[in-house]
């Protein structure tokens, strides 16, 4: 048995980092085949206000993030479908502003020490019991969404006028994905932190659009590289000492490049 | 029995009126071309038969229903404007294209049955791309991409098929196969077809109605009293542009519009 199980955070930290890799490749890939890239960014500044908001009232640092998340997800994905701005404008706009407030109400409670650092880059010692159960029940929660309703919702992903035309509520599929991107990001800001969370949404799904392979095995590949990622990450953050996000993000990275370098030779 | 039945239909919005004072019958087996100037409303005229968009005033019906109370979508196949231009990188099989067709139907956690898989067979069939089937939507012509989308629209076994510009971005030749080819569904099946062009030679011949909209309903009837009327000979400069590919004589006495 490794002796990196002997400890009761890692195996948190585990838990937590297959359910959250299994929901950052389902949500992001198709976000990003949406060409909506920029959320999983957006979403994980918004969630930093969540904690800037929990740091000033001490309330509490996880569900707090989650509502203002799903809240502004909501706001976003309302304003995008009035069409009145440019989606990604909408996203820009969200994102700066949550994280210029974010900074103030950090600021106002003191917190620029050590535990913002973890919320940045993410840190697998803090995770603590009722996120595992969190994480896993949501994990089940979204995986059983976005299977059963997996050819509505990329459909929906490809066309939204054809989507709509054949009888398809495109808008609460949109709805739904932004919903649940929301809560998985405010979830996985402990563990990958607010600046990586979107490269873990992003990379796995880029990774595996090289291969040219068809959707249903595109999404598996997709599961595959991220679990990967994540798990390789968590040893070597480990054993390493390195910031887990950081980790993750950069074996996910090093899988993208090789990937690209094949397909380019 | 007609079944699309459009009475004074009106769309407007904050700033313009886009459509006005529309109304006409489309009959089950009709062939029919859309015809106008760009920005004449084509688009948004079909937008409003698919429910897309919601009329600001008048009456659409569909099979004899008034069109809110209820939705016939699987009855009506849509092939949006500018299939051509959609994500050249989207990880879609031709065969996961064309099952897509079936996704409003199926209930939530269903998996495709043997039911499911020979209507994609019938509907890859019907479009003669049963051979592209493993291919993904990046390894082919816009042509073939055209018919994957009529494919995805078919494979509900719809009674209307509408397209928006078929044939942009198809070369002539191709064109005129598809033409056939929409012809022959409409011939074979029974499929009642709308469709929007800018190309008045195709049209001329195989359709039996033409319906030309720029914000208003400038003509309603056969292709070959259009060539004679004179709202739409307008529209369309001197009426020698408009050539019928077997050149018949038109006696425009007393007919038109
Ligand atoms: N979303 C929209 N909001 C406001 N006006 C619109 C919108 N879409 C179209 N219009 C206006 O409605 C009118 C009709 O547009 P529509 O797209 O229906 O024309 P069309 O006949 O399909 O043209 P084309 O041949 O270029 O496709 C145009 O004047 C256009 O400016
Ligand atoms: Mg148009």
């Amino acid at each position: 048995m490794l002796e990196i199980f002997d400890y009761e955070f890692m195996q948190r930290a585990f838990v937590v980092g297959i359910a959250l890799s299994i929901l950052s490749a389902l949500l992001g890939s198709f976000i990003v085949l949406k060409r909506y890239s920029m959320l999983p960014d957006t979403l994980s500044h918004i969630a930093l206000l969540g904690v800037g908001i929990g740091l000033v009232t001490g309330t509490s640092p996880l569900y707090i993030p989650i509502l203002v998340a799903v809240v502004s997800a909501m706001a976003i994905e309302y304003l995008r479908f009035k069409k009145q701005l440019y989606s990604d404008a909408v996203l820009s706009i969200f994102l700066s502003g949550a994280l210029a407030i974010a900074v103030i109400l950090i600021n106002l409670s003191n917190g620029f020490n050590a535990s913002l650092f973890s919320y940045l880059f993410g840190s697998i010692t803090a995770v603590s019991e009722e996120e595992v159960y969190m994480s896993v029940a949501f994990t089940f929660l979204c995986v059983i969404l976005i299977l059963g309703s997996y050819r509505k919702l990329l459909f929906t992903t490809l066309d939204e006028q054809s989507a709509q035309a054949s009888g398809i509520k495109v808008f609460w599929f949109n709805l739904m994905l932004v919903t649940l991107s929301a809560v998985a990001i405010a979830l996985s800001i402990r563990i990958v932190g607010i600046l990586l969370i979107g490269a873990l949404m992003v990379l796995p799904i880029s990774t595996a659009l090289l291969y040219k392979v068809n959707f249903a095995k595109t999404l598996l590949l997709t599961l595959l590289i991220s679990i990967l990622s994540v798990i390789s990450g968590l040893f070597l953050s480990f054993y390493l000492g390195f910031p887990t996000g950081a980790i993750i993000v950069l074996v996910a990275l090093v899988i993208f490049v090789t990937t690209l370098a094949g397909t380019l030779i | 029995m007609s079944i699309i039945r459009v009475r004074d239909l009106e769309y407007r919005t904050k700033e313009q009126l886009i459509l006005g004072g529309i109304g006409f019958d489309i009959q089950k087996g009709d062939y029919v071309a859309l015809i106008g100037p760009n920005g004449g409303g084509k688009t948004t005229l079909v937008k409003v038969l698919l429910g897309l968009i919601e009329p600001t005033g008048g009456s659409v019906e569909l099979f004899g229903d008034p069109y809110r109370s209820t939705r016939h979508y699987k009855k009506i196949g849509y092939v949006p404007q500018n299939v051509t231009l959609l994500d050249q990188n989207f990880p879609l099989s031709v065969y996961e294209t064309v099952s897509l067709g079936l996704a409003a139907q199926k209930p939530w956690f269903s998996f495709l049955g043997k039911n499911d898989q020979d209507k994609i067979e019938r509907a890859l069939e019907s479009a003669s791309i049963a051979h592209l089937r493993e291919k993904n939507l990046s390894e082919l012509s816009g042509g073939q991409r055209q018919r994957v989308m009529i494919a995805r629209a078919l494979v509900s076994d719809p009674e209307i098929l509408i397209l928006d510009e078929p044939s942009t971005g198809v070369d002539i030749i191709s064109q005129h196969k598809f033409y056939q080819f929409l012809k022959s569904l409409n011939t074979n099946k029974n499929i009642t077809i709308i469709f929007i062009t800018h190309d008045m030679g195709v049209i001329a011949d195989d359709v039996n109605r033409v319906l030309a909209v720029n914000q208003e309903l400038l003509y309603s009837g056969s292709a070959r009293d259009m060539l004679c009327c004179e709202a739409v000979s307008q529209l369309y400069g001197t009426k020698s542009h408009i050539v019928s590919h077997h050149h018949h004589h038109h006696d425009c006495s007393g007919s038109a519009c």
